[in-house]
């Protein structure tokens, strides 16, 4: 194993440990309901998960569809420069023709990056809100990207990118960038509250007067 | 003014009685602000302070500073504050007089986290604080001292019914009508608001002409009847959970199998899904929307409705927690549809639907007055856009704001309950065969 390798698998055991501490130490339990469901907390958990990412699913998406796709394309480049990391720890090379998808991925992602952090310094709803924080963990990412669109086009530079993506492996769990984890609780918590309620993913159809 | 002791015991609830369910949400916000354009605040006013992701960051700053290594370590880096009397009335401000907690944020978080709970959870800190608004509290405490938020006596309650009573024999030309209370045994136990026997009892009179035309077995309850919770406003769980409490052990003793709950958004949401989970137990009693109820007596044929009755363009507000909170989302739309001759949505509804404003316990808390119907003017041009005469509502704080938006927006509607506008169609059954 290589130094970067070493590098990148210390920082994936430690930032998966990190993110285990962190999940086990969110806060007091939420107990099961009493209340009866109206419909089915699974089916509303299954919808955060699938449908509701959909375009037309949120009207923040309907309204800022740029945005949206955007952000779905950026965050494709993520998992996709996390997947080319794993890929490197087990020697796997990807395959034939690859090389010119992730190249193309990681550039679009890095540009769709650079966008959305130009969207938070132009918009004064964003401003307000904004921190150091925001920008730092934006470029973070974009600089994976750029390493990761780098190494595939010159593979001699995959230590540096295995470096980089170590870095950000040990940051992720301190930062914003925490939210990869705590994302997926806060869908399940989101799916079972609208789910058990039958406000999503639809609610219940009813018969209407009779005689 | 918070002092040093006050600042301790929000932050108190902040380091100790924080969930995992708010902690998760306070941890997955990246701030993208795709929520800013669903809060009806911010579309009233445009300020950047009004966004749910704003108001959300009151509480989520101080989570960084006190709960994650980085905000103890460079909490200049991640926007971090420390929790003073300063920051303690900016978040007052956000989570009441910019907040009803509506949730309609919720729905459109692209993250998939409730802002709106996280506010709710400001509000919890405040209470410690002992800066939630007075309003708010002393309906609370007249609630929690004398069994409903307007300290009524038993006897005025059953004096007003019993003149409802006559009134109502009398409009319908028929003496059986009756407007029973305290009859332990029957099926069910109808709870109102106070607001109704003080200033909307037509409401009262119009649910039991559409239980009687039902054949319902059913009563009201001259104590522990106040469907209403201003502790749930206050996000004082302990005294909400001791308010919802009276009304289901009312239920309870009395035997009935359903508690009705009159038109009251958040007293609906409160007995129907918070109060099992503050009391640790389901109640023995059915809880169900007066609005759920039309709906099955109209779908079991036990009441018919004439809309030409209501010959007037009808549209309808969904209140926040009724509908987006409470999933009663299709009910007032089939008894709508049977009810009136030109039934025209809003734009959006349902689970969509915008707040009216008045949500949140706000109508009680007079400094945010004129916040609240400013705030109000998105409903007011929903409501324009649909060139309804005729407003109705399950819930009589929506209505209250409803009342207050069509004169100062000069809207020339008539705002009424769901129930009344059925009362108004209904039309004698057919004779069982």
């Amino acid at each position: 194993m290589t130094f970067p390798s070493l590098v990148l698998f210390l920082a994936f055991a430690i930032s998966l440990a990190s993110f285990a501490v962190l999940r086990l130490g969110l806060g007091r339990r939420v107990a099961a309901p009493f209340a009866p469901p109206r419909a089915s907390a699974a089916a509303g958990v299954r919808y955060a998960f699938t449908t509701a990412f959909l375009p037309w699913a949120k009207e923040s998406a309907r309204q800022h569809l740029t945005s949206y796709v955007a952000g779905i394309v950026f965050h494709g480049a993520v998992f996709a420069a996390l997947g080319l990391l794993v890929l490197s720890l087990v020697h796997v090379a990807p395959p034939p023709g690859a090389s010119t998808v992730l190249a193309v991925a990681f550039a679009a992602g890095l540009a769709c990056g650079l966008g959305l952090l130009a969207k938070r310094a132009r918009t004064a709803a964003l401003r307000a809100v904004s921190t150091p924080e925001d920008v730092a963990a934006n470029l973070f990412v974009n600089a994976v990207l750029a390493a990761g669109l780098a190494a595939v086009r010159r593979p001699a530079l995959l230590p540096v990118f295995q470096l980089v993506g170590a870095a950000l492996l040990l940051y992720a769990p301190l930062g914003k960038l925490r939210h990869m984890l705590f994302l997926l609780t806060s869908r399940r918590y989101w799916g079972t509250y609208f789910g058990r309620r039958g406000v999503r993913p639809s609610p219940r159809p009813l018969a209407g007067p009779r005689g | 003014m918070a002092d040093a002791a006050a600042i301790g015991r929000a932050l108190e609830v902040l380091t100790e009685r924080l969930d995992e369910r708010t902690a998760a949400f306070l941890n997955a916000c990246v701030r993208c602000g795709l929520c800013a354009d669903s809060c009806h605040v911010h579309l009233a006013d445009g300020d950047p302070a009004s966004t749910p992701v704003a108001k959300l960051e009151r509480v989520a700053t101080h989570f960084r500073r006190y709960r994650t290594l980085l905000g103890r370590v460079a909490p200049g880096l991640v926007g971090a504050e420390d929790l003073t009397d300063e920051a303690l009335q900016g978040m007052l401000t956000a989570a009441f007089g910019r907040c009803t907690l509506c949730g309609r944020c919720a729905l459109t978080c692209s993250v998939g986290l409730d802002p709106s709970a996280v506010i709710r959870f400001g509000r919890t800190m405040l209470l410690a604080a002992g800066l939630v608004p007075k309003g708010i509290l002393a309906n609370r405490d007249a609630a929690l001292e004398t069994g409903n938020n307007m300290r009524l006596s038993r006897e005025d309650v059953v004096e007003t019914i019993q003149w409802l009573e006559e009134d109502l024999r009398q409009t319908l030309g028929d003496p059986a009508v009756r407007l029973p209370v305290d009859e332990a045994g029957a099926r069910v136990l109808y709870a109102l608001n106070p607001r109704e026997i003080k200033f909307f009892p037509l409401s009262i009179s119009a649910a039991g002409a559409i239980f009687h035309a039902a054949g319902e077995s059913w009563t009201l309850t001259s104590t522990d009847f106040d469907i209403t919770n201003y502790g749930f406003f206050a996000a004082d769980a302990e005294a909400a959970g001791a308010i919802s409490a009276k009304v289901i052990e009312r239920a309870e003793a009395l035997g009935v199998e359903e508690l009705v709950v009159a038109e009251c958004g958040h007293g609906y949401r409160t007995l129907r899904w918070e109060a099992p989970e503050w009391l640790g137990r389901a109640p023995k009693v059915r809880v169900v929307s007066f609005v759920e109820k039309m709906a099955e007596y109209l779908a079991d044929g036990r009441i018919r409705l004439d809309p030409t009755r209501n010959p007037l363009p009808v549209t309808l507000h969904d209140p926040c927690n009724l509908v987006r909170n409470g999933g009663v989302i299709e009910e007032q739309r089939v008894v709508l549809r049977s009810a009136a001759a030109a039934f025209v949505e809003m734009t959006p509804n349902r689970a969509e639907n915008y707040c009216c404003g008045g949500g949140g316990g706000l109508l009680a808390a007079s400094e945010f007055a004129a916040q609240r119907v400013a705030a109000g003017r998105i409903k007011a041009d929903q409501i324009r856009a649909t060139g309804a005469k005729v407003v109705p509502s399950p819930c009589h704080n929506c209505i209250d704001q409803l009342m207050e938006l069509n004169r100062h927006y000069k809207l020339g509607v008539e705002v009424k309950t769901l129930g009344e506008v059925v009362a108004d169609a209904l039309v004698p059954a057919p004779p069982v065969a």
